[in-house]
């Protein structure tokens, strides 16, 4: 049968927003995050015709590179995108500009005002700026201060400030980070980002809860058992040791990713469709949030990292073989943990975290476990009939999967599970952008919904204070447990879910 | 009812002080109070049946442009007891010549332009003006003026505030004095809206006033003439004039509800076999189903071919890229409680032949209502694949799709549209 990509009365439908006549200005524009992310998203943007004519890029790094040279390595990084779209390149690329900056640098940075100030009057761009800080983490608090020094980020209508994460290592650095960054602009212009966020499937768990009558009244401790959120990966460190070596999977997806999910999952609904509405709820949610065992955290969390694995064709090395990796490294590359939430609605349940690099699958889900039935009326064809279960899969065959049981087929009474199926794919056949894509736009638009607030980001890092604490203080409590390359994580991981007669999904 | 936009009653000015006036009210000790940052709206609100049915006593006054359900439900009696077709048109120029007939001498209150839906007043247009004709056509122009400052739900706002003018009087003064009027209360680093709230018959020299200068349309070709409506928007599209239409809008629920269906990729091979298609639609009015049609076969490459029009039916032919012939009926419904909204499409049906076997083709109903969808399902259509949609007509008021449209558009004519509208009129001309 004929499947076409794109359905032909569909084309042109989408009312999309439009972003206003804007100037944006990438700090960190000669790493990797600009050509491999926010490039690709920005042309992507513009292929969708949602970039106004009145529109500015300024790449601002250290290298003294030109707007010439800017463009032409932006070229050579996005070789396969341009391939099928050169002549749309050629238009994009003109709204590309680099300034040589080093925020640390006073005179840099006037420079750079100087610069945006032509920009502006060349590409009409009316003051409309949105600064990414695509830099160090350690220069956030700087770079924001320049800017503010610079008068850069004073009008809290035209001037927004987009901050990478991590935002801050622990609880204190975050708070004092969040004072820093609010002493030199407005909580409203500020976007921390969070890409998970900018997934289509992320957003989808708003719609489903809170659009459909069916599962808002199961959503809790009456019905779920349990939940799981898993975001795995196949890669190991590759070439982000200097980077993961200080970070390693708690503080580079746990506090994140998946909190954020975890977010938006148990959730209370918001009275309504506003920014600030949705972000109080996610805060909330957030804050109620602990650790199942805060007192020996040990005993609730699982820190793994991956060994060597592959077979004798395609080796995979270990961690700590790992280029730029110490070779006593302790930082773990899988992490599970076990989260409680106190409030009405989830009260007893407990949440499973885990997250890890070099598992056997990429792939990020959401699994609701719904009780079980008072009675087992009927035997089943296999032991005891499964519990119900809501998958919801962020990537990659986005979509969900409702377990359910049914009657086998033949003369007798037995029950099996089966298989209800929602897949982006087969219902929209369409690929949904990148979440990148998404948020890049909507920071342009001034639109914060899907951005983390300052309490949210501190509430996160509270959560796991006492496991950091644990991490720094007494590492010995806490042991990394090798995993071979490419299996579920170490067995230990197992174990903290079969202390309460649960198992982790094998996706 | 529409809620009051301003707490004191307009001023009523000279039309020469008007601008002078406006221009001292925005310059204060704040430098910040300088009126919101926004768009500036201009409303032809004529009103006719209204001021008809409040001047012969059939509604109580005053006027207030506010097309209340108790208007509605007077005019069709109206319509009834003067025999007029069912679906006549509220704008219909037949229906206000008859009110007009014994209108007695024009003393009602007329509160014209201080009444706007709050979905419009929340947007903060800078500056609303209203052009409130009378029925007296020789009235001399009369104008108002007033502030005005909507209260947001959210109280840590500042309330953004706007100005309001109302300029009332015969037609013919509007036209003389009226327009130049509005020429001087352009602003000019704001972008302008008309929004023409009547029927496309009515005083075209008005409207070719605005046709002419920067404003963005707001029309609603469900009033007026066939002939009149696509000669407006082939006008503003041939003179780049960006326009919206209110006709075209209400059937993005058919549109999307049709794309919806051909969502999942294992129904797209339906497309490329469509034989047959029956729009039905509420009286005679046929523009919004030539817009339908002229949506679906831009966005499947088919080509006109012919039109065969009888008295009761209209078939409309394409070409298909492969030489494929597809034939589209247009069946005009007599309904006995039409819409408001002259010409609505309240049935699709599209048929597609993929083989001689009847069980391997499918049939595609979308209804307004389930008594719709049972009527297309006649005709042996269950011995095919049948896929089925209710699809409701809306039933919001025109001010909850022109705040829409204000919120929304980006100022030019929507690409979708101005290839409808190019086919739509190579369809019309065949017409004749």
């Amino acid at each position: 049968m004929n499947q076409s990509l794109s359905n032909p009365l569909r084309i042109g439908l989408r009312q999309e927003r439009v972003i206003p006549p804007q100037c944006l200005i990438i700090f960190g524009a000669s790493g990797d995050l600009t050509h491999r992310k926010l490039i690709p998203a920005l042309f992507e943007l513009f292929l969708q015709r949602r970039i106004p004519s009145e529109f500015a890029i300024v790449g601002c790094a250290r290298r003294p590179w030109n707007d010439e040279e800017f463009r032409a390595k932006m070229s050579i990084k996005l070789e396969k995108q341009i391939s099928k779209n050169e002549k749309e390149w050629l238009n994009f690329s003109k709204y590309l500009f680099y300034e040589p900056v080093d925020l640390q640098k006073e005179d840099d940075v006037i420079k750079l005002a100087t610069r945006l100030a032509e920009i502006d009057k060349n590409q009409a761009t009316h003051g409309n700026r949105t600064f990414y800080l695509s830099v160090s983490p350690n220069y956030y608090g700087s770079g924001c201060k320049a800017l503010k020094k610079a008068g850069l980020i004073n009008d809290p209508k035209k001037s927004r400030l987009v901050i990478e994460k991590p935002f801050g290592r622990d609880y204190s650095s975050a708070k004092k980070l969040n004072s820093i960054v609010q002493s030199c602009a407005d909580e409203s212009q500020i976007f921390r980002i969070d890409h998970y966020l900018g997934k289509e499937t992320v957003q989808n768990i708003l719609v489903l809860r809170f659009a459909n009558t069916i599962f808002e009244p199961i959503w809790n401790r009456n019905y779920i058992s349990s939940v799981q959120i898993t975001s795995s990966e196949t890669v190991g460190v590759e070439d982000r040791a200097g980077y993961y070596e200080t970070s390693g999977a708690l503080r580079d997806m746990l506090q994140n990713h998946l909190t954020q999910m975890l977010a938006v999952t148990a959730m209370e609904p918001p009275g309504k469709f506003d920014p600030e509405a949705i972000r109080n709820e996610k805060a909330k949610v957030l804050q109620a949030s602990k650790l199942a065992n805060e007192n020996k955290p040990w005993e609730c969390c699982i820190r793994g990292q991956y060994g060597k694995g592959g077979n004798f064709s395609n080796p995979l090395k270990a961690y700590r073989d790992e280029e730029g990796v110490n070779i006593n490294s302790m930082t773990e590359t899988y992490i599970a943990a076990k989260v409680f939430i106190d409030n009405w609605r989830w009260q007893g349940v407990p949440f499973y975290l885990r997250t890890g690099k070099r598992l056997p699958k990429r792939l990020g889900e959401i699994v609701l476990t719904f009780k079980d039935v008072p009675v087992h009326l009927f035997e089943s064809t296999i032991i005891n009939p499964s519990p119900n279960q809501l998958i919801l899969r962020i990537q990659p065959n986005e979509g969900a999967t409702f377990k359910f049981e049914v009657k086998s087929p033949g003369s007798g009474m037995k029950s099996r599970p089966v298989e209800m199926e929602f897949s982006y794919d087969e219902s929209f056949g369409e690929p949904s952008d990148e979440g990148y894509v998404r948020l890049l736009a909507d920071s342009m638009l001034g639109d914060p919904t899907l951005f983390t607030r300052s309490d949210e980001v501190e509430a996160a890092w509270k959560l796991y204070t006492p496991l950091i604490e644990l991490m720094e203080n007494a590492p010995w409590k806490l042991p990394i447990c090798k995993y071979e390359s490419k299996t579920w994580g170490p067995p230990e991981a197992d174990q903290l879910l079969s202390k309460d007669n649960i198992f982790w999904r094998r996706p | 009812m529409k809620p009051q936009l301003t707490l004191q009653t307009p001023l009523e000015l000279p039309p020469q002080e008007i601008s002078s006036y406006l221009s001292k009210l925005w310059i204060s000790e704040n430098e910040y109070s300088l009126g919101a940052n926004t768009f500036s709206l201009v409303v032809w609100q004529p009103s006719w049946l209204e001021q008809c049915l409040v001047i012969n006593d059939f509604i109580n006054g005053p006027i207030t442009g506010n097309l209340s359900q108790e208007i509605i439900n007077t005019a069709k009696d109206l319509i009834l007891k003067n025999r007029l077709p069912l679906a006549t048109s509220l704008y219909s120029k037949k229906l206000i010549d008859i009110l007009k007939k014994n209108i007695a001498n024009d003393t009602s209150e007329d509160l014209r332009g201080q009444f706007f839906e709050s979905s419009i007043s929340t947007l903060n247009p800078r500056r609303l003006i209203t052009l409130a004709p009378t029925l007296n056509e020789h009235a001399g122009i009369k104008t108002f003026v007033s502030a005005y400052c909507p209260l947001s739900d959210d109280s840590s706002k500042q309330p953004i505030c706007g100005d309001l003018v109302v300029i009332r009087g015969g037609t013919q003064s509007i036209y003389s004095e009226g327009l130049e009027l509005i020429n001087k209360l352009s602003i000019e680093e704001l972008p302008s809206w008309l929004w023409w709230n009547s029927s496309l018959d009515d005083s075209p020299e008005v409207f070719d006033f605005f046709l002419k200068s920067g404003s963005r349309l707001i029309i609603d070709t469900a009033n007026g003439s066939i002939k009149r409506c696509l000669y407006v928007l082939n006008n503003a599209l041939k003179s780049n004039k960006a326009i919206n239409d209110l006709n075209w809008v209400r059937l993005k629920s058919w549109r999307e509800s049709l794309a919806m269906i051909f969502d999942p990729p294992s129904r797209r091979e339906i497309l490329d076999h469509i034989s047959d298609i029956d729009i039905d639609i509420e009286g005679e009015h046929v523009i919004q189903a030539l817009f339908l049609i002229s949506w679906i076969s831009d966005k499947l490459n088919w080509r006109f071919k012919k039109i065969n029009k009888g008295t009761d039916f209209t078939n409309v032919f394409f070409v298909r890229t492969n030489g494929e012939e597809i034939k589209i009926s247009i069946n005009p419904l007599p309904l006995g409680n039409p819409s408001i909204h002259c010409g609505q499409v309240i049935g699709l049906r599209l048929i597609s032949k993929i083989s001689k076997n009847p069980k391997q083709n499918t049939c595609i109903i979308l209804g307004c209502e389930s008594a719709e969808c049972s009527r297309l399902e006649s005709g042996g259509m269950a011995d095919m694949h049948l896929i089925e949609e209710v699809v409701p007509n809306s039933l919001l008021p025109s001010e909850g799709d022109v705040s829409q449209l204000l919120r929304s558009s980006r100022g030019n004519t929507s690409p979708l549209f101005e290839n409808t509208i190019k086919i739509a009129q190579e369809i019309y001309e065949a017409f004749h």
